[in-house]
Protein backbone atom coordinates (compact mmCIF):
# COMPACT_ATOMS: atom_id res chain seq x y z
CA UNK A 1 0.00 0.00 0.00
CA UNK A 2 2.87 2.33 0.84
CA UNK A 3 4.37 1.90 -2.61
CA UNK A 4 1.03 2.36 -4.34
CA UNK A 5 0.55 5.57 -2.38
CA UNK A 6 3.93 6.83 -3.56
CA UNK A 7 3.15 5.97 -7.16
CA UNK A 8 -0.22 7.73 -6.92
CA UNK A 9 1.48 10.79 -5.43
CA UNK A 10 4.05 10.77 -8.23
CA UNK A 11 1.22 10.60 -10.78
CA UNK A 12 -0.52 13.51 -9.06
CA UNK A 13 2.60 15.68 -9.01
CA UNK A 14 3.57 14.91 -12.59
CA UNK A 15 0.00 15.71 -13.54
CA UNK A 16 0.10 19.07 -11.77
CA UNK A 17 3.44 19.90 -13.40
CA UNK A 18 2.21 19.00 -16.86
CA UNK A 19 -1.24 20.57 -16.63
CA UNK A 20 0.38 23.91 -15.76
CA UNK A 21 2.13 23.90 -19.13
CA UNK A 22 -1.02 25.23 -20.78
CA UNK A 23 0.56 26.74 -23.85
CA UNK A 24 2.81 23.79 -24.63
CA UNK A 25 0.00 21.29 -24.16
CA UNK A 26 -2.33 23.38 -26.30
CA UNK A 27 0.19 23.49 -29.12
CA UNK A 28 0.84 19.77 -28.85
CA UNK A 29 -2.86 19.03 -29.27
CA UNK A 30 -3.33 21.66 -31.96
CA UNK A 31 -0.71 20.01 -34.15
CA UNK A 32 -2.45 16.65 -34.79
CA UNK A 33 -5.81 18.37 -34.73
CA UNK A 34 -4.74 20.64 -37.56
CA UNK A 35 -3.33 17.62 -39.42
CA UNK A 36 -6.71 15.96 -39.22
CA UNK A 37 -8.90 18.98 -39.88
CA UNK A 38 -6.82 19.99 -42.89
CA UNK A 39 -7.62 16.75 -44.67
CA UNK A 40 -10.86 15.56 -43.05
CA UNK A 41 -13.16 16.82 -45.78
CA UNK A 42 -11.29 15.47 -48.79
CA UNK A 43 -9.10 12.57 -47.76
CA UNK A 44 -10.44 9.22 -46.60
CA UNK A 45 -7.17 8.57 -44.78
CA UNK A 46 -7.52 11.67 -42.63
CA UNK A 47 -8.15 9.56 -39.48
CA UNK A 48 -4.80 7.82 -40.08
CA UNK A 49 -2.99 11.13 -40.44
CA UNK A 50 -4.76 12.64 -37.44
CA UNK A 51 -4.46 9.46 -35.40
CA UNK A 52 -0.75 8.94 -35.90
CA UNK A 53 -0.26 12.69 -35.59
CA UNK A 54 -1.90 12.41 -32.18
CA UNK A 55 1.23 10.62 -31.02
CA UNK A 56 2.99 14.02 -31.30
CA UNK A 57 0.80 15.28 -28.47
CA UNK A 58 1.21 12.28 -26.21
CA UNK A 59 4.91 11.68 -26.88
CA UNK A 60 5.55 15.39 -26.41
CA UNK A 61 3.74 15.39 -23.07
CA UNK A 62 5.76 12.37 -21.96
CA UNK A 63 8.93 14.06 -23.14
CA UNK A 64 8.16 17.25 -21.20
CA UNK A 65 7.30 15.18 -18.14
CA UNK A 66 10.64 13.42 -18.06
CA UNK A 67 12.79 16.34 -19.17
CA UNK A 68 11.32 18.74 -16.61
CA UNK A 69 12.26 16.27 -13.88
CA UNK A 70 15.80 15.74 -15.09
CA UNK A 71 17.36 17.52 -12.12
CA UNK A 72 14.83 16.21 -9.64
CA UNK A 73 14.51 12.51 -10.32
CA UNK A 74 17.84 11.50 -8.83
CA UNK A 75 17.13 13.62 -5.79
CA UNK A 76 13.79 11.87 -5.37
CA UNK A 77 15.58 8.52 -5.41
CA UNK A 78 18.00 9.89 -2.84
CA UNK A 79 14.94 10.87 -0.77
CA UNK A 80 13.74 7.28 -0.80
CA UNK A 81 11.81 6.64 -4.01
CA UNK A 82 12.60 3.69 -6.24
CA UNK A 83 13.19 4.39 -9.94
CA UNK A 84 10.29 2.12 -10.87
CA UNK A 85 7.98 4.28 -8.72
CA UNK A 86 9.01 7.36 -10.70
CA UNK A 87 8.25 5.54 -13.96
CA UNK A 88 4.93 4.12 -12.77
CA UNK A 89 3.91 7.53 -11.46
CA UNK A 90 4.41 9.04 -14.91
CA UNK A 91 2.54 6.19 -16.54
CA UNK A 92 -0.25 6.63 -14.00
CA UNK A 93 -0.90 10.16 -15.20
CA UNK A 94 0.12 10.01 -18.86
CA UNK A 95 -1.79 6.80 -19.62
CA UNK A 96 -5.25 8.13 -18.67
CA UNK A 97 -4.44 11.52 -20.24
CA UNK A 98 -3.50 9.79 -23.50
CA UNK A 99 -6.66 7.68 -23.48
CA UNK A 100 -8.80 10.77 -22.84
CA UNK A 101 -7.18 12.43 -25.84
CA UNK A 102 -7.81 9.32 -27.94
CA UNK A 103 -11.48 9.37 -26.87
CA UNK A 104 -11.79 13.03 -27.93
CA UNK A 105 -10.20 12.31 -31.32
CA UNK A 106 -12.47 9.29 -31.75
CA UNK A 107 -15.56 11.43 -31.17
CA UNK A 108 -14.31 14.03 -33.61
CA UNK A 109 -13.53 11.44 -36.28
CA UNK A 110 -16.88 9.71 -35.80
CA UNK A 111 -18.61 13.02 -36.47
CA UNK A 112 -16.47 14.19 -39.37
CA UNK A 113 -15.17 11.10 -41.18
CA UNK A 114 -17.80 8.42 -40.48
CA UNK A 115 -15.36 5.50 -40.62
CA UNK A 116 -16.76 2.05 -41.44
CA UNK A 117 -15.91 0.60 -38.04
CA UNK A 118 -15.61 3.38 -35.48
CA UNK A 119 -14.94 0.87 -32.69
CA UNK A 120 -11.83 -0.36 -34.49
CA UNK A 121 -10.71 3.21 -35.15
CA UNK A 122 -11.15 3.91 -31.45
CA UNK A 123 -9.01 0.85 -30.68
CA UNK A 124 -6.34 2.12 -33.07
CA UNK A 125 -6.34 5.58 -31.53
CA UNK A 126 -6.06 4.06 -28.04
CA UNK A 127 -3.12 1.99 -29.32
CA UNK A 128 -1.46 5.16 -30.67
CA UNK A 129 -2.01 6.89 -27.35
CA UNK A 130 -0.66 4.08 -25.22
CA UNK A 131 2.29 3.44 -27.53
CA UNK A 132 3.24 7.12 -27.52
CA UNK A 133 3.68 7.22 -23.73
CA UNK A 134 6.61 4.77 -23.44
CA UNK A 135 7.98 6.13 -26.72
CA UNK A 136 8.13 9.67 -25.32
CA UNK A 137 9.54 8.44 -22.02
CA UNK A 138 12.24 6.36 -23.72
CA UNK A 139 13.25 9.26 -25.96
CA UNK A 140 13.24 11.66 -23.01
CA UNK A 141 15.43 9.35 -20.95
CA UNK A 142 17.87 8.85 -23.82
CA UNK A 143 18.55 12.40 -24.99
CA UNK A 144 20.25 15.20 -23.05
CA UNK A 145 17.87 18.08 -23.81
CA UNK A 146 14.29 18.81 -24.86
CA UNK A 147 15.33 20.06 -28.30
CA UNK A 148 17.01 16.78 -29.22
CA UNK A 149 14.06 14.85 -27.84
CA UNK A 150 11.53 16.89 -29.82
CA UNK A 151 13.56 16.38 -33.00
CA UNK A 152 13.68 12.60 -32.49
CA UNK A 153 9.92 12.48 -31.89
CA UNK A 154 9.22 14.62 -34.98
CA UNK A 155 11.58 12.50 -37.08
CA UNK A 156 10.15 9.12 -36.07
CA UNK A 157 6.50 10.14 -36.36
CA UNK A 158 7.15 12.07 -39.55
CA UNK A 159 8.78 9.05 -41.17
CA UNK A 160 5.93 6.85 -39.91
CA UNK A 161 3.40 9.14 -41.60
CA UNK A 162 5.41 9.44 -44.79
CA UNK A 163 6.17 5.74 -45.21
CA UNK A 164 3.78 3.58 -47.18
CA UNK A 165 2.09 1.02 -44.97
CA UNK A 166 3.71 -2.39 -45.26
CA UNK A 167 7.21 -1.23 -46.16
CA UNK A 168 10.12 -2.40 -44.04
CA UNK A 169 10.69 1.13 -42.76
CA UNK A 170 7.07 1.47 -41.70
CA UNK A 171 7.12 -1.90 -39.94
CA UNK A 172 10.26 -0.99 -38.04
CA UNK A 173 8.69 2.09 -36.47
CA UNK A 174 6.62 2.13 -33.27
CA UNK A 175 3.29 3.25 -34.71
CA UNK A 176 3.00 0.67 -37.49
CA UNK A 177 0.66 -1.53 -35.46
CA UNK A 178 -1.70 1.29 -34.42
CA UNK A 179 -1.66 2.64 -37.98
CA UNK A 180 -2.78 -0.75 -39.35
CA UNK A 181 -5.56 -0.94 -36.77
CA UNK A 182 -6.87 2.51 -37.72
CA UNK A 183 -6.71 1.56 -41.41
CA UNK A 184 -8.69 -1.59 -40.66
CA UNK A 185 -11.35 0.57 -39.03
CA UNK A 186 -11.73 2.67 -42.17
CA UNK A 187 -12.81 -0.37 -44.18
CA UNK A 188 -14.97 -3.40 -43.54
CA UNK A 189 -11.99 -5.76 -43.41
CA UNK A 190 -8.41 -5.87 -42.21
CA UNK A 191 -6.37 -7.99 -39.83
CA UNK A 192 -6.18 -6.90 -36.23
CA UNK A 193 -4.20 -9.60 -34.47
CA UNK A 194 -0.80 -8.96 -36.05
CA UNK A 195 -0.97 -5.15 -35.64
CA UNK A 196 -2.16 -5.61 -32.06
CA UNK A 197 0.75 -7.95 -31.30
CA UNK A 198 3.17 -5.55 -33.01
CA UNK A 199 1.84 -2.73 -30.84
CA UNK A 200 2.04 -4.78 -27.68
CA UNK A 201 5.55 -6.07 -28.37
CA UNK A 202 6.88 -2.67 -29.38
CA UNK A 203 5.21 -1.01 -26.41
CA UNK A 204 6.70 -3.47 -23.96
CA UNK A 205 10.14 -3.07 -25.52
CA UNK A 206 9.89 0.73 -25.28
CA UNK A 207 8.79 0.46 -21.68
CA UNK A 208 11.75 -1.76 -20.82
CA UNK A 209 14.13 0.64 -22.57
CA UNK A 210 12.60 3.60 -20.69
CA UNK A 211 12.87 1.68 -17.40
CA UNK A 212 16.54 0.87 -17.99
CA UNK A 213 17.49 4.38 -19.09
CA UNK A 214 15.67 6.04 -16.20
CA UNK A 215 17.21 3.62 -13.69
CA UNK A 216 20.69 4.38 -15.03
CA UNK A 217 20.09 8.13 -14.98
CA UNK A 218 18.80 8.28 -11.43
CA UNK A 219 21.14 5.71 -9.91
CA UNK A 220 22.11 6.50 -6.34
CA UNK A 221 25.02 4.73 -4.73
CA UNK A 222 24.27 4.12 -1.07
CA UNK A 223 27.29 4.60 1.21
CA UNK A 224 28.86 1.44 2.53
CA UNK A 225 28.32 0.67 6.20
CA UNK A 226 31.24 1.86 8.36
CA UNK A 227 32.62 -1.60 9.03
CA UNK A 228 32.56 -2.71 5.37
CA UNK A 229 35.85 -3.52 3.69
CA UNK A 230 37.07 -0.91 1.26
CA UNK B 1 31.71 11.71 18.78
CA UNK B 2 32.05 8.88 16.32
CA UNK B 3 32.46 9.45 12.61
CA UNK B 4 29.17 9.60 10.68
CA UNK B 5 30.70 10.05 7.25
CA UNK B 6 34.02 8.62 6.07
CA UNK B 7 35.30 9.13 2.55
CA UNK B 8 38.57 7.30 1.95
CA UNK B 9 40.84 7.49 -1.06
CA UNK B 10 38.15 9.00 -3.29
CA UNK B 11 39.23 9.65 -6.86
CA UNK B 12 37.32 10.98 -9.83
CA UNK B 13 38.31 11.74 -13.38
CA UNK B 14 36.36 13.33 -16.22
CA UNK B 15 38.09 12.12 -19.33
CA UNK B 16 41.75 13.03 -19.04
CA UNK B 17 41.15 15.52 -16.24
CA UNK B 18 41.65 14.40 -12.68
CA UNK B 19 39.16 16.17 -10.43
CA UNK B 20 39.83 14.29 -7.20
CA UNK B 21 42.83 12.15 -6.47
CA UNK B 22 42.83 9.98 -3.36
CA UNK B 23 40.85 12.40 -1.20
CA UNK B 24 39.96 11.60 2.41
CA UNK B 25 37.20 13.28 4.37
CA UNK B 26 35.90 12.24 7.78
CA UNK B 27 33.13 14.04 9.63
CA UNK B 28 31.98 13.20 13.12
CA UNK B 29 28.53 13.70 14.58
CA UNK B 30 28.22 17.18 16.07
CA UNK B 31 30.96 18.52 13.86
CA UNK B 32 30.69 21.29 11.26
CA UNK B 33 33.29 21.02 8.51
CA UNK B 34 33.86 23.70 5.90
CA UNK B 35 34.99 22.35 2.55
CA UNK B 36 36.93 25.01 0.70
CA UNK B 37 39.13 25.29 -2.35
CA UNK B 38 39.49 27.19 -5.58
CA UNK B 39 36.99 26.90 -8.40
CA UNK B 40 37.40 23.53 -10.04
CA UNK B 41 39.08 21.96 -7.02
CA UNK B 42 36.36 19.31 -6.89
CA UNK B 43 34.27 20.42 -3.90
CA UNK B 44 30.93 19.83 -5.60
CA UNK B 45 32.19 16.58 -7.09
CA UNK B 46 33.23 15.33 -3.65
CA UNK B 47 29.86 16.32 -2.18
CA UNK B 48 27.99 14.55 -4.97
CA UNK B 49 30.07 11.42 -4.45
CA UNK B 50 29.45 11.50 -0.69
CA UNK B 51 25.71 11.94 -1.33
CA UNK B 52 25.76 8.98 -3.71
CA UNK B 53 24.51 10.80 -6.79
CA UNK B 54 27.84 10.54 -8.60
CA UNK B 55 29.97 7.43 -8.93
CA UNK B 56 33.58 7.65 -7.84
CA UNK B 57 36.33 5.93 -9.82
CA UNK B 58 38.18 4.78 -6.72
CA UNK B 59 37.83 4.89 -2.97
CA UNK B 60 34.90 4.30 -0.70
CA UNK B 61 32.28 6.36 1.11
CA UNK B 62 30.99 4.93 4.36
CA UNK B 63 28.08 6.04 6.48
CA UNK B 64 25.36 4.39 8.47
CA UNK B 65 23.32 7.58 8.84
CA UNK B 66 20.57 9.14 6.74
CA UNK B 67 22.08 11.83 4.52
CA UNK B 68 20.49 15.13 3.62
CA UNK B 69 21.93 16.68 0.48
CA UNK B 70 21.44 20.28 -0.61
CA UNK B 71 22.93 20.57 -4.11
CA UNK B 72 24.38 23.78 -5.48
CA UNK B 73 21.86 23.75 -8.32
CA UNK B 74 18.44 23.34 -6.73
CA UNK B 75 16.85 20.26 -8.27
CA UNK B 76 13.23 21.36 -8.22
CA UNK B 77 10.15 21.16 -10.43
CA UNK B 78 9.71 24.60 -11.98
CA UNK B 79 5.93 24.33 -12.04
CA UNK B 80 5.25 22.90 -8.59
CA UNK B 81 4.79 24.92 -5.41
CA UNK B 82 6.88 24.63 -2.26
CA UNK B 83 4.13 22.66 -0.50
CA UNK B 84 3.93 20.21 -3.38
CA UNK B 85 7.69 19.68 -3.18
CA UNK B 86 7.50 19.10 0.56
CA UNK B 87 4.74 16.53 0.16
CA UNK B 88 6.57 14.74 -2.63
CA UNK B 89 9.98 14.59 -0.95
CA UNK B 90 8.43 13.90 2.45
CA UNK B 91 6.57 10.87 1.11
CA UNK B 92 9.86 9.51 -0.24
CA UNK B 93 11.22 9.68 3.30
CA UNK B 94 8.14 7.98 4.70
CA UNK B 95 6.34 11.08 6.00
CA UNK B 96 2.61 11.51 5.60
CA UNK B 97 1.31 14.46 3.61
CA UNK B 98 0.39 16.39 6.77
CA UNK B 99 3.65 15.58 8.56
CA UNK B 100 5.71 16.62 5.54
CA UNK B 101 3.84 19.92 5.29
CA UNK B 102 4.08 20.63 9.00
CA UNK B 103 7.75 19.78 9.25
CA UNK B 104 8.64 21.46 5.95
CA UNK B 105 6.78 24.66 6.76
CA UNK B 106 8.50 24.82 10.15
CA UNK B 107 11.90 24.65 8.43
CA UNK B 108 10.89 27.17 5.78
CA UNK B 109 9.61 29.55 8.47
CA UNK B 110 12.95 29.28 10.31
CA UNK B 111 14.69 30.56 7.20
CA UNK B 112 12.18 33.33 6.54
CA UNK B 113 10.47 31.72 3.56
CA UNK B 114 7.33 33.69 2.58
CA UNK B 115 4.83 30.96 3.44
CA UNK B 116 1.88 33.09 2.32
CA UNK B 117 3.13 32.94 -1.26
CA UNK B 118 1.70 29.88 -2.95
CA UNK B 119 3.51 30.35 -6.22
CA UNK B 120 5.33 27.79 -8.31
CA UNK B 121 9.11 27.53 -8.08
CA UNK B 122 9.60 29.28 -11.42
CA UNK B 123 8.21 32.48 -9.89
CA UNK B 124 10.43 32.40 -6.81
CA UNK B 125 13.55 34.52 -6.40
CA UNK B 126 16.90 32.72 -6.37
CA UNK B 127 17.29 33.07 -2.60
CA UNK B 128 13.75 31.88 -1.87
CA UNK B 129 14.25 28.92 -4.16
CA UNK B 130 17.43 28.11 -2.27
CA UNK B 131 15.52 28.15 1.03
CA UNK B 132 13.21 25.48 -0.36
CA UNK B 133 16.25 23.55 -1.60
CA UNK B 134 17.67 23.62 1.92
CA UNK B 135 14.34 22.68 3.53
CA UNK B 136 14.10 19.57 1.35
CA UNK B 137 17.57 18.50 2.50
CA UNK B 138 16.48 18.91 6.13
CA UNK B 139 13.02 17.40 5.78
CA UNK B 140 13.80 13.85 6.86
CA UNK B 141 15.89 14.78 9.92
CA UNK B 142 19.23 13.65 8.46
CA UNK B 143 22.19 12.75 10.66
CA UNK B 144 24.62 13.87 7.94
CA UNK B 145 24.08 17.16 6.11
CA UNK B 146 25.92 17.89 2.88
CA UNK B 147 25.38 21.54 1.94
CA UNK B 148 26.88 22.80 -1.30
CA UNK B 149 26.97 26.60 -1.00
CA UNK B 150 23.43 26.53 0.39
CA UNK B 151 23.19 30.25 1.12
CA UNK B 152 23.48 31.48 -2.47
CA UNK B 153 21.01 34.29 -2.99
CA UNK B 154 20.21 34.59 0.73
CA UNK B 155 19.72 38.08 2.07
CA UNK B 156 22.07 39.13 4.88
CA UNK B 157 19.68 38.21 7.70
CA UNK B 158 19.04 34.72 6.34
CA UNK B 159 22.75 34.26 5.71
CA UNK B 160 23.56 35.01 9.35
CA UNK B 161 20.63 32.83 10.36
CA UNK B 162 22.06 29.97 8.32
CA UNK B 163 25.33 29.99 10.25
CA UNK B 164 23.38 30.16 13.50
CA UNK B 165 21.57 27.03 12.35
CA UNK B 166 24.91 25.32 11.82
CA UNK B 167 25.48 25.79 15.54
CA UNK B 168 22.06 24.27 16.28
CA UNK B 169 22.74 21.29 14.03
CA UNK B 170 26.09 20.79 15.75
CA UNK B 171 24.38 20.73 19.14
CA UNK B 172 21.92 18.15 17.84
CA UNK B 173 24.79 15.86 16.88
CA UNK B 174 24.43 16.23 13.14
CA UNK B 175 27.53 15.87 10.99
CA UNK B 176 27.58 18.92 8.71
CA UNK B 177 29.73 19.61 5.65
CA UNK B 178 29.37 23.07 4.09
CA UNK B 179 31.02 23.97 0.83
CA UNK B 180 31.88 27.61 1.20
CA UNK B 181 34.00 30.43 -0.14
CA UNK B 182 33.02 32.67 2.76
CA UNK B 183 36.31 32.73 4.61
CA UNK B 184 34.96 35.26 7.12
CA UNK B 185 32.69 32.57 8.54
CA UNK B 186 35.36 29.92 9.01
CA UNK B 187 35.59 30.73 12.71
CA UNK B 188 32.05 29.34 12.99
CA UNK B 189 33.07 25.85 11.90
CA UNK B 190 35.03 23.17 13.73
CA UNK B 191 37.36 22.28 10.93
CA UNK B 192 38.32 23.47 7.47
CA UNK B 193 39.19 20.98 4.77
CA UNK B 194 40.76 22.61 1.75
CA UNK B 195 40.92 20.83 -1.55
CA UNK B 196 44.07 21.84 -3.40
CA UNK B 197 44.00 23.56 -6.74
CA UNK B 198 46.07 20.92 -8.46
CA UNK B 199 43.98 17.78 -8.81
CA UNK B 200 47.00 15.55 -9.29
CA UNK B 201 47.93 16.29 -5.68
CA UNK B 202 44.35 16.36 -4.46
CA UNK B 203 44.39 15.34 -0.83
CA UNK B 204 41.97 17.10 1.49
CA UNK B 205 44.01 18.71 4.22
CA UNK B 206 43.09 20.20 7.54
CA UNK B 207 43.84 23.90 7.87
CA UNK B 208 42.50 24.65 11.32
Amino acid sequence: MKRIGRVVLMAEMHGRDLIRRHAALGLLIALPLSFYLASAGRDQRAPVTGGIGMSFAVSGAALFSIMSARAVDQRLVLAGYRPIELLLGRLGFLGPLALALAAAFTALMAAMSSPARIGIVALGLAAVALQAVPFGLAVGAAVPRELEGALVVICVIGVQLASATGTAVSKALPFYGPQRIIEAGLEHHGALLVPALHTLGYGMALLIVARMLIARRVYVRKPSPPDAAA
Amino acid sequence: MRARLIASGVSKRYGATTILDNVDLTVAGGEVVALTGENGAGKTTLMRICAGVLANDAGVVRSDAPIGYCPQEAGLFELLTADEHLVMFGRGAGLSRSDALRRGNEILAEFGYPLHERVVVRDLSGGTRQKLNLAIALLADPAVLLLDEPYQGFDHGTYVNFWDHCQTWRERGIAVVVVTHMLAELDRVDRVVELPAHPSRSHGRVRS
